[in-house]
């Protein structure tokens, strides 16, 4: 055995015999994958019906055998002269293999396949014997898209999205400010102001889906204080008789988006909110102290002594909440389907009711779609990924 | 959501498969359903367990699953997991699947099996493609105008045959304080019901195929005839102004209070009125009115239907069901228990059921049977369609706009 400094005092010092044991394991995990991947062997050993009953045992086998299968091929390269040498440089790669395989598996490699679609048509099948059943178009998805009037109203109220879900950050912030006291019970109402950002967002939908509800809802009930008298209609029922009817927010193409971001709003004011509190917490008394004594109060004393002390608190109410903006996927989808006739839809919307929504199957087109989305976020990203570089660098 | 019927013999058979591998075992079924309604799922049921038990050396499994999830489901079911049989929509809904290979080819079975050759001419055509036939109808129903009885009595009139009896059963319901129509487009496709009775009844079956077809174009001079019949409508028979924001059901409560006297609907929507608190007495029903004189009656008659997957490792017990499903006793008990038609001419039907005998009635003498507008035309057009006509029926001024956009969806899509 080669003598390197390390070896006095390291854990893996066994080398031949490690790769020994590493090597059998490794052996038997593979061997035990096959079997299990074979499911039609299994299923017949086992005199299995149908695959469907195999498929949730096998699943827990075969990762139980995944994860031992790493773990010996973990304990087989850190038993390895070479791996031993090179500790320094090859131990943060080492831990990171997992998370950048399933990182490319998942996301590096769907960006490209997704990019690639969207030079075809392609309905989502495949064909009786595995082929692919699409065709090469070249550019046409995107020519198409640029003639679509759907694409431009979803690109639109993306950037409604983006510059209305704005206004959660200073609102979240003037309630942080206005909670940031000590009176009694103080608590509790922090956490009623908190409350909506713990229910999920499909609840808060369906929330105000039905307060906007012009027949039933809870604006609908108020309307009619002013414009409405009860009546008996011809079949002696009674009912509502409006001398202005009642707006149908979600009905209406003019007013659903701001319907649905002003539902969506109502959680992420309460995100804000609990960041900028988090923040306040760590306003240092001291620079506050000396702030009086300069005279500073009001909004002198918010603008130049707590609002630079928040900067950190401003950055991620900001990040999130682009974030948010980005996913408001879950509410159009509970809240009108992207109706009506589309006007409701963002970019992120528009690609799912195109490619898998109820069976419509423009796969190429939605891919087409998916991929403007990615690089108008890709500017977003680089944005923010530059900036964490440069406090990072800072940092140094 | 997984139901197995016979889930002892199943484990013991794992058990002793196990032991004894190699023992010849008895032959399996899987079928997929995707129906979950309460009648629908135990009519379903209760005809599996009759084909059980005449034929109980084949291990059935049942799966039903959501209708609406099934409709993306079935994607990879047919080209991974292939059950033996599973449900589908006949005519260009079923395009896809037929032309990529995913359905079995089941015309030997048509020819073969003297019932299924005899007492199914009727839909026949909707069930083939490319000449071949592809699966076999369970069910089906009629599409009409349902309306409430009391309130036309109160207003003083009656069934409409024509489109002017109709608008001018509209004046008078609007005079009497009553909106004409109910219907609630946030789901889209009630529209397309609208549209295709129009578009029916102004152009007939012909223009209603050659338009699903993409063989016509929407600013085409026939389709624009039936939007100017449907801007009349709009104009003259109102429909309740808050459509776009409910759910076929929640477009029930005007029609229930009385706020609203009809409905362009579907037979499956009866007993929601009953559960809405209407009686037999109440409702009625009447066959769409004629708008071109002297054009063949047309229908709306969308069927459901089972498939066998063309992975399917079970095809003899396979078309054994649909063979078995096919049968009149079996089509009767299962229609009579879900309130629909029975494809089998020879069927019996509920006579009890006054919308039954009058479905009947309407579609056995009708020229010709569509499917639907979401079901004949393929699914990308169809969205796009249904929500032109929503945008149409909000605003008929951007009927323009509409139709040329439509114009260009098709191109794209066919």
């Amino acid at each position: 055995m080669a003598t390197t400094e390390f070896d006095s005092h390291d854990r893996f010092a066994t080398s031949s015999t490690q790769v020994a044991i590493a090597g059998i394991i490794l052996a038997t995990c593979l061997f035990i994958l096959y079997f299990v991947v074979n499911t039609a062997m299994v299923q017949e050993l086992l005199g299995y019906t149908q695959r469907m009953h195999a498929r949730v045992p096998t699943f827990f086998v075969r990762l139980v055998v995944v994860i031992i299968a790493i773990g010996a091929a973990l304990y087989l390269v850190t038993g390895l002269s070479v791996y031993k040498r090179n500790k320094v440089e090859w131990a943060p790669w080492l831990f990171l293999a997992l998370g950048l395989g399933l990182f490319m598996i998942y996301v590096i490699i769907p960006i490209f396949q997704s990019m690639s679609y969207s030079f075809t048509k392609w309905d989502g099948l495949y064909d009786i014997d595995g082929n692919w059943t699409g065709e090469w178009v070249g550019l046409h998805n995107y020519k198409i898209l640029l003639d679509d009037p759907n694409f431009y109203t979803s690109l639109k109220n993306n950037i409604l999205w983006l510059v209305l879900y704005m206004l959660a950050v200073p609102i979240g912030l003037f309630i942080a400010l206005f909670l940031n006291q000590t009176v009694r019970g103080i608590r509790i109402y922090k956490s009623l102001f908190f409350f909506p950002f713990v229910i999920s967002q499909v609840v808060v939908g369906l929330i105000f889906t039905w307060a906007y509800n012009p027949e039933f809802g809870l604006l609908s009930e108020f309307w009619s204080w002013f414009f409405c008298e009860t009546k008996e209609n011809i079949m002696g029922n009674l009912t509502r008789v409006c001398s202005v009817d009642p707006p149908s927010i979600l009905g209406n193409e003019h007013t659903a988006t701001y319907g649905i971001i002003a539902a969506g709003l109502w959680p992420q004011i309460a995100y804000c909110m609990i960041l900028y509190l988090t923040g306040l917490n760590n306003v240092s008394p001291d620079q506050i102290e000396a702030g009086q004594l300069d005279g500073a109060k009001g909004w002198k004393m918010l603008w130049y002594v707590v609002l630079p002390q928040l900067k950190p608190a401003t950055f991620i109410a900001v990040v999130v909440t682009v974030i948010g903006a980005l996913r408001s996927f879950d509410m159009i989808a509970t809240m009108t389907q992207g109706g009506p006739f589309g006007s409701t839809n963002v970019l992120a919307y528009y690609m799912y009711d195109q490619a898998v929504g109820e069976g419509v199957g423009r796969y190429g087109y939605g891919s087409a779609i998916a991929t403007v989305l990615f690089l108008i976020m890709l500017v977003y990203i680089s944005y923010f990924l530059w900036r964490m570089y440069q406090d990072e660098k800072e940092a140094k | 959501m997984v139901k197995r019927f016979n889930f002892k013999k199943i484990a013991l058979l794992a058990a002793l498969g196990t032991f004894v591998s190699g023992t010849a075992v008895a032959s399996d079924l899987v079928i997929t359903f995707d129906d979950l309604n309460p009648d629908k799922k135990l009519a379903f049921e209760a005809a599996v367990e009759a084909f059980t038990r005449a034929n109980p050396d084949i291990n059935v499994t049942a799966n039903n699953g959501d209708r609406e999830a099934h409709k993306s489901t079935i994607r990879n079911a047919l080209q991974n997991d292939s059950p033996d049989v599973i449900t589908w929509y006949p005519g260009n809904r079923m395009g896809p699947f037929v032309d990529a290979g995913l359905f079995m080819d089941i015309s030997d079975l048509w020819a073969s099996d003297e019932n299924l050759s005899k007492n199914f001419e009727a839909i026949k055509p909707t069930m083939s493609r490319d000449g071949k036939q592809w699966g076999v109808p369970y069910s089906y129903y009629q599409w009409g105008v349902y309306y409430r009885a009391d309130i036309y009595e109160k207003v003083g009139i009656t069934e409409p045959k024509t489109w002017d009896e109709l608008l001018g059963n509209c004046d008078k319901l609007k005079e009497a304080g009553v909106t004409p129509f109910t219907i609630g487009t946030k789901f889209l496709w009630t529209a397309a019901g609208v549209f295709d009775y129009l578009n029916l009844r102004t152009n007939g079956y012909e223009v209603h195929n050659d338009l699903t077809a993409g063989k016509i174009k929407y600013t085409d001079d026939r389709i624009r005839a039936t939007f100017a019949n449907w801007e009349e409508m709009l104009d003259r028979c109102t429909f309740v102004s808050t459509h776009a924001t409910m759910s076929w059901q929640e477009a029930i409560s005007p029609f229930a209070k009385g706020d609203a006297a009809m409905y362009v609907m579907g037979n499956f929507s009866v007993g929601q009125y009953k559960e809405a608190g209407l009686t037999d007495d109440q409702i009625d029903f009447f066959q769409f009115p004629e708008i071109t004189p002297g054009l063949p009656r047309a229908e709306e008659a969308p069927a459901d239907a089972f498939f066998i997957p063309a992975k399917a490792k079970n095809v003899e017990n396979a078309k054994k069901f649909l063979s078995f499903i096919a049968t009149p006793g079996i089509q009767s008990a299962w229609n009579k228990a879900i309130g629909q038609l029975p494809p089998n001419s020879e069927a019996e039907i509920n006579t009890d059921d006054k919308f039954i005998v009058e479905g009947m009635e309407t579609l056995s003498t009708a020229a010709g049977l569509a499917q639907f507008y979401d079901r004949d035309a393929p699914a990308a057009m169809a969205k796009a369609g249904m929500e032109g006509f929503q945008k149409f029926m909000l605003d008929p001024s951007t009927l323009d706009e509409v139709l040329e956009n439509l114009d260009k969806v098709q191109a794209e899509v066919y």
